[in-house]
């Protein structure tokens, strides 16, 4: 009966403000939209704007002040720590800029980290790891450890460990931030692929050539989406 | 909490940083080195001193007559007294219970012949109790009887020196042997391990050796066995009986050499409260070198924490728990102490192995440790353990993924 797609995030009139000393600096003042299951969208915006405030409150890694957060049908007001944690694990995963590979974990167990706080046997645990590893095209790299790899094939670890706990929604914070133009656009290719898997893209960056491969891009000014 | 995969994860975060491991581990290690060999000389110590008292019943009382100091009631100073039996007849009239008695005299160098052997020993004439109070053990025979005291039989117990030099490998018991010039029966020998100048004696009923050795009724020691009495008893009994002694014998209540009472159970005591002393210094001072132990790990787990920020943001976007986070450190602080803990303990106790036996001396015997204190000492490892990796713990738990991962 639903002719049009489910939304899977739903942001309402979100505020967050940040107290700096003396200062209180509101980052983000009142911000609505909706994200829909299987949509692969950027959030852009000059440094300042409130994007990475935004991402973290997204990625349940930050709080928010006031408004609603609903995310896949539940309410992320109030969590605690060990329930984000929880929705985390179930619902989300994470790219970055850096990569963040745990850098003393060969590739394989960087895969398989979240699949170990879901608290998944060893055995199966690497199966499922390898998998995704072939999936970004690394299998041969399963034993390398990060810093035996070029920056574009840590970024391909970080998506297969972003993706191994089949998330709803993928939060990635300039994912081709620390890449050159080619790997960058392989990144952004294997990014596309997996959202046509059915999983929600969202992609901050602050590059045009990035945003115009994604379905829509939001723009953020001063905590505020810019609808101009 | 600890199944494989968590072992796997801390040795994976132990070992990432060898060098830093490897110094922390080794300032436990020292720690429990020290804490184990200092008990192990503790002991030592304590064996040494008590195997010194192991020589005579600690449950006993002295009483020595010997020269006045002091002028008294007429009588000039250095005058020996003497002890008779008719004084110990007395005293034994004054005390409610004797819980076990024997009277000495004291005979040096006599001449003792056993066939075409002979040599010069002390002797000593004893009542039976004295095996007890002067914790003789029998190796072969009986002792001295209170038949063979009241008969004034003429039979002898001899040490094992006096054995060794007289009897080359002969079974003595039942043969006869010329104690100066008179023929006594050996009914027994024995062996006192702590004291080797007893071992070169002969011990004869005390009415036999007073009578032909002594030829008048002068005794020259008195020992009194207290038995299970409590300490405070025997020392108001030792205060009464010296006391009565000075007075009977026309001592001065000041004079400390006319008549003596030394009492076992309070020197005993004594040096149990020394040791209590010296157990509780050494523990101490062992703790104290476990705490900076702990302080070092606490403090490197804190740096580490710090080092790990952002790999523990990760791991928190990545759905890990702030028990699992806090369990990573704990666990891996405990991990390090119980294993850097037991190298100490091994090699501290593996020291003392070596060493023990090379070392014999008189206040100084078997430096061990016992199994109950290596496991107390494990147990405050793993307590200090858990205390030193929950402040660094509570900080990792802190940790905002936000920040840990905001790039610089």
């Amino acid at each position: 009966m639903d002719w049009y797609l489910r939304e899977v995030i739903i942001l309402n009139n979100i505020g967050k403000s940040y107290v700096t000393g003396s200062q209180k600096l509101q980052v983000l003042k009142g911000l609505t939209c909706n994200i829909k299951e299987g949509e692969m969208v950027a959030i852009m915006g000059s440094s300042g704007s409130g994007k990475s405030t935004l991402l973290n409150i997204l990625g349940l890694l930050d709080s928010f002040d006031s408004g609603e957060y609903i995310l896949s049908g539940e309410s992320m007001a109030g969590l605690n720590e060990r329930a984000a944690a929880k929705f985390r694990s179930k619902l989300l995963g994470f790219v970055f800029q850096s990569f963040n590979l745990i850098g003393f974990k060969t590739a394989l167990e960087n895969v398989a980290l979240p699949l170990y706080y879901q608290s998944i046997p060893r055995k199966k645990r690497n199966i499922i790891a390898l998998d995704y590893l072939k999936k970004v095209g690394l299998e041969d790299w399963a034993s390398h450890l990060p810093n035996q790899m070029s920056g574009g094939q840590k970024q391909r670890v970080a998506i297969a460990r972003a993706l191994v706990a089949k998330p709803k929604v993928i939060l990635a914070d300039e994912p081709t931030g620390a890449l050159d133009s080619v790997t960058s656009s392989d990144v952004m290719k294997l990014l596309r692929e997996i959202n046509a898997d059915g999983i929600t893209m969202i992609i901050v960056t602050h590059e045009h050539d990035i945003a115009a491969l994604c379905d829509r891009t939001i723009h953020l000014v001063d905590g505020l989406i810019d609808l101009s | 909490m600890f199944n494989r995969d968590t072992w796997l994860e801390i040795a994976n975060t132990v070992l990432s940083n060898p060098m830093r491991t490897f110094l922390t581990g080794l300032s436990i290690a020292l720690g429990v080195f020290i804490l184990v060999v200092m008990q192990g000389l503790g002991f030592g110590l304590q064996n040494g001193v008590q195997n010194q008292f192991s020589d005579d019943a600690v449950n006993s009382i002295w009483v020595d007559a010997g020269r006045t100091q002091l002028a008294y009631r007429g009588n000039m100073p250095n005058r020996q007294v003497k002890m008779r039996n008719s004084d110990m007849d007395a005293m034994f009239q004054q005390m409610d219970t004797v819980h076990a008695y024997s009277r000495r005299v004291r005979i040096w160098g006599v001449v003792m012949e056993h066939e075409d052997q002979q040599s010069n020993f002390p002797l000593r004439g004893v009542d039976p109790d004295h095996l007890m109070l002067e914790n003789t053990t029998l190796t072969d025979g009986r002792y001295i009887s209170s038949r063979d005291v009241d008969e004034e039989t003429k039979v002898a117990v001899l040490g094992a020196t006096v054995v060794e030099d007289l009897y080359e490998g002969v079974n003595p018991i039942g043969t006869y042997l010329l104690i100066g010039g008179v023929q006594f029966r050996v009914v027994g020998t024995f062996d006192d391990p702590a004291s080797r100048w007893e071992n070169k004696m002969a011990y004869l009923p005390f009415t036999t050796a007073q009578s032909i050795f002594r030829s008048s009724d002068k005794v020259d020691q008195m020992i009194l066995g207290t038995g299970d009495m409590p300490v405070a008893s025997t020392i108001l009994l030792s205060d009464a009986l010296l006391s009565w002694f000075k007075d009977r014998k026309v001592v001065h209540p000041d004079d400390e050499r006319g008549v003596r009472i030394e009492n076992n159970n309070e020197e005993y005591e004594r040096y149990q409260n020394i040791f209590l002393g010296i157990e509780l210094f050494i523990w101490g001072l062992g703790l104290l070198t476990l705490l900076a132990g702990a302080v070092g790990v606490a403090n490197i787990l804190a740096i580490a924490v710090k080092e790990r920020t952002k790999e523990i943001g990760v791991r928190k976007a990545l759905g890990a728990s702030s028990i699992s986070v806090l369990g990573l450190v704990v666990q891996e602080s405990l991990a390090l102490m119980i294993v850097s803990g037991s190298a100490g303990l091994i090699t501290g106790v593996g020291l003392l192995e070596v060493v023990s036996p090379m070392i014999d001396h008189d206040y100084f015997k078997n430096p061990q440790v016992d199994f109950r204190i290596a496991l107390v000492a494990l147990g405050i490892l793993a307590v200090v353990g858990v205390v030193s990796g929950l402040g660094p713990a509570l900080r990792a738990v802190r940790i905002k993924p936000v920040e840990a991962l905001r790039d610089e």
